[in-house]
């Protein structure tokens, strides 16, 4: 049974891991599935696969609505996640999370319900050159429409954020400040914490996308010093449809509901409604329930794993994936940067990204072609599309040799 | 193995060295064809007097299905009439979306890219010059 080498004494057990992922028994194209395809959508533990089929099965009701034990059950269960959820981020409290789609729409949350109202011609919102479309569009939007003006701090060729620039951009005009924790498409780690504590230094309150982050480090919002934190289940062994946005409480408290409906309210009549309190005053209609109930589960998975373990079985895999793709000759990984997320995107000369996926698939890789939501990292990068890998803790060693040996084979058919 | 016959030895030779690859000198109509999610981005240049396209040709970045795709048609579309084009156009699509469809022996070598239909994500390449050439048509240079 293989335990790779670990630099901490509690190593994870891959093998025995992977069985608790269903998925991964599977063959594709005759080969066994090799899964490297995980910044995109992480696979799910029977955990969540379980936790969510109980909900159907067992207690299927409407959450804070009926009086009867299956309402009762279900939301005791939805609220038990929302403080999964808070523990994952150190939250001071369940009343900062929100509950929503996904990274996306709490991002677009923030923006329309915190950002909008106080925005004025000439206002700035500064963002960052390696930010996922999530985290630029729901900005452009609103400049548009309130004639705001988007600055985008530069990265450099290793794929960084230059933080003199990015300060030089901060001005007494900015309004709020995007940055992606663990960027998607070059796994750049931004230096989260020392962004928070400039932006803190001109007032200006800081989004951060943790969409990627969740997943491999531990997040503690209140350390971080940031305002917004938003995330997604699905990139962290939970189901799709359903993520979280964290924020301080008194600024949820000073925020006006953006989506009006049942739920949000505490009183509704003709004359007028009163809102309910937070979170619910964010949450309109009827909530993903079991959704909730999956993420819930997700951040159980990961507690119970291990997040240090996790990080240390992912940084080996991205070293030794690094090390051995460093060797093959016309290839080159786009984003090097100093401190990065497991994730490896790369070109390969005289071989199209697309081709790549499309032969590599046949040998059961999964990987990610394209530009992977971040446009704006390809044109800088001058390259049209990329390759990319990404990690979990359920990968192996092995996956790697495989991988490399599919690249070879797509060279060889076109090169 | 369907992976062989998606990347067969004429796909390949066209990737290799497409034809027509390069600006028309004198193009009529041209049209820019970009996939984003792909990466793919081509120029299709075409020559038409009356109702033929005398030259064809196309530039740019893009996968082997998309440059095969567009070496292939550029090669077929020399001397043909846009209407037959057209009519072309439509058994192709067939073609790519039915892997029982007899080959078109109007299609000619065209054809052997019909194994594409087992790809259903990489349809879009295979599609990608031929709708780049209709828009060409529609809209004229200048």
């Amino acid at each position: 049974m293989e335990t790779v080498e670990s630099k901490i004494r509690d190593q994870i057990n891959v093998h025995t891991l992977r069985e608790q992922f269903p998925v991964l028994s599977r063959e594709v194209h005759g080969k066994p599935l090799v899964y490297l395809d995980n910044a995109a959508t992480a696979q799910r533990p029977l955990k969540v696969i379980e936790a969510m089929d109980d909900f159907y099965r067992r207690y299927n009701a409407n959450v804070h609505r009926g009086v009867h034990q299956l309402s009762v059950e279900a939301s005791e269960k939805f609220e038990q996640s929302r403080s999964a959820v808070a523990r994952l981020l150190n939250a001071t409290s369940e009343r900062e999370i929100v509950f929503t789609r996904g990274t996306t729409e709490a991002v677009n949350l923030v923006a329309n319900s915190f950002v909008r109202p106080k925005l004025k011609p000439g206002d700035e919102i500064l963002i960052t050159h390696m930010e996922h479309h999530s985290n630029i569009v729901p900005w452009q939007m609103l400049c548009e429409q309130t004639g705001a003006e988007l600055k985008v701090a530069p990265i450099n060729q290793r794929g960084e954020l230059i933080l003199e620039e990015f300060e030089s951009l901060i001005s007494d005009r900015t309004r709020i400040i995007g940055v992606v924790h663990v960027s998607n498409a070059l796994g750049t780690v931004n230096p989260v914490g020392e962004i928070c504590a400039m932006a803190k230094n001109h007032g200006v309150p800081v989004l951060v996308d943790g969409a990627q982050a969740t997943p491999h480090e531990k997040v503690d919002v209140q350390a971080l010093g940031c305002d917004f934190y938003c995330i997604s289940a699905h990139k962290m062994y939970g189901p799709t449809g359903i993520g979280a946005l964290w924020a301080r409480e008194e600024l949820l408290e000073a925020m006006p509901p953006w989506q009006g409906g049942g739920e949000m309210i505490q009183r509704v009549s003709f004359s007028g409604t009163t809102y309910n309190e937070i979170p619910h005053k964010f949450e309109a209609g009827t909530p993903n329930i079991s959704g909730a109930i999956g993420f819930g589960a997700a951040v159980e998975f990961l507690e119970e794993v291990g997040i240090e373990r996790i990080a240390d079985h992912e940084m080996r895999l991205l070293d030794h994936a690094t090390q051995a793709m460093s060797k093959v000759d016309g290839l080159t990984i786009i984003g090097q940067a100093e401190h990065k997320g497991p994730v490896v995107s790369f070109t390969l000369d005289g071989v199209h990204p697309n081709d790549i996926g499309t032969i590599i698939d046949h040998a059961g890789v999964a990987l990610r072609t394209g530009h992977h939501c971040a446009m704006p990292v390809m044109e800088f990068f001058e390259v049209p599309a990329t390759a990319r890998i990404s990690f979990a803790v359920y990968n192996l060693h092995s996956e790697i040799d495989v991988f490399l040996a599919g690249l070879e084979k797509a060279r060889t058919m076109l090169a | 193995m369907a992976l062989d016959k998606l990347y067969q030895q004429l796909v390949l030779d066209h990737n290799r060295a497409p034809r027509n690859f390069g600006s028309v000198a004198g193009a009529t109509h041209s049209a820019r064809g970009r996939d984003a999610l792909c990466g793919d981005d081509i120029l299709v240049e075409l020559v038409v007097e009356g109702d033929r396209i005398v030259r064809a040709g196309f530039s740019g970045e893009a996968c082997a299905i998309t440059t095969a795709s567009a070496s292939m048609l550029t090669e077929w579309l020399i001397g043909r009439s846009v209407s037959e084009f057209e009519h072309a156009f439509e058994q192709f699509e067939q073609v790519l979306a039915n892997p029982d469809e007899p080959p078109c022996p109007e299609l000619g070598d065209i054809n052997e890219l019909s194994a594409v239909s087992a790809f259903p994500a990489r349809v879009r390449n295979a599609l990608l010059p031929w709708r780049t050439a209709v828009r060409a048509l529609s809209s004229p240079e200048g």
